[in-house]
């Protein structure tokens, strides 16, 4: 199975992260002081080689929206 | 003696499960274990029936369910008890069916359906669109096109609801 943002060169973890920010937007108000909490969560990835860890690099997240508003 | 014994062959493994399938149903309930990174949603939680939408397709998962591993798609959970159904909205995850009626769903971002801000739906919804056929490059456009996916499924939910 292939899907069309793994074709574009994404990889689960940005999909999922996107999904995840997306359905936080919507949340009623009430709950959005709870939920912000979690928000810019990232995931940090270095590559091993001979025992030492290479430089380490941030998963980018895909922004979908003006800076101000995430 | 040879033509009897082919024929009672097929007889006896038939029987054997028999056996076989009918001690395994008489377990009954379903087993909901419903985790998210930050929360335990529920664990250990008695239900007779879930309903979650795979990328595969739409399941609705019983007791003694075969054991499968499914990737959720962004949609609607709805665990079914005799006290009625819980309905959550998930923004993808796995749902693991284990062959002991226990069923493990992880999600990254799970509510109930009535924390869903309708208004804020619609307008998050055409906003992803607009991003979606004008982004300049493919991976925002394709980012977009997850957003719209979700909030058309989270849509259909709500309206779902109202009916």
């Amino acid at each position: 199975m292939s899907f069309a943002w793994r074709t574009a060169g994404m990889n689960y973890l940005q999909y999922s992260s996107i999904a995840a920010r997306a359905l936080r937007r919507v949340v009623k108000a009430d709950l959005q002081t709870e939920i912000a909490k979690r928000e810019g969560v990232a995931i940090k990835f270095a590559k091993w080689d001979n025992g030492k860890a290479g430089a380490l690099n941030n998963v980018p997240l895909i922004e979908t929206r003006p800076k101000a508003e995430n | 003696m040879s033509f009897i014994t082919r024929a009672i062959k097929p007889a006896t493994r038939l029987a054997a499960r028999r056996f076989y399938a009918s001690e395994a149903a008489s377990s009954g309930k379903l087993i909901v274990n419903f985790a998210l990174p930050h929360e335990s949603v529920l664990k250990n939680h008695e239900v007779s029936q879930v309903d979650l939408s795979a990328v595969s397709g739409d399941l609705g998962i019983l007791a003694d369910h075969v054991p499968t591993i499914e990737q959720l798609k962004p949609g609607v959970i709805d665990l079914i008890s005799e006290s009625g159904s819980q309905k959550y909205f998930v923004s993808g995850g796995f749902a693991i069916m284990n062959p002991n009626s226990v069923l493990n769903i992880n999600a990254i971002e799970a509510f109930k359906i009535e924390d869903i801000d309708a208004q804020a739906v619609a307008t998050n919804l055409a906003e992803s669109q607009r991003l979606a056929s004008s982004a300049k490059d493919e991976i925002t456009k394709e980012a977009a096109a997850i957003e719209v996916e979700l909030y058309e499924a989270l849509q259909a939910a709500l309206s779902g609801k109202a009916k």
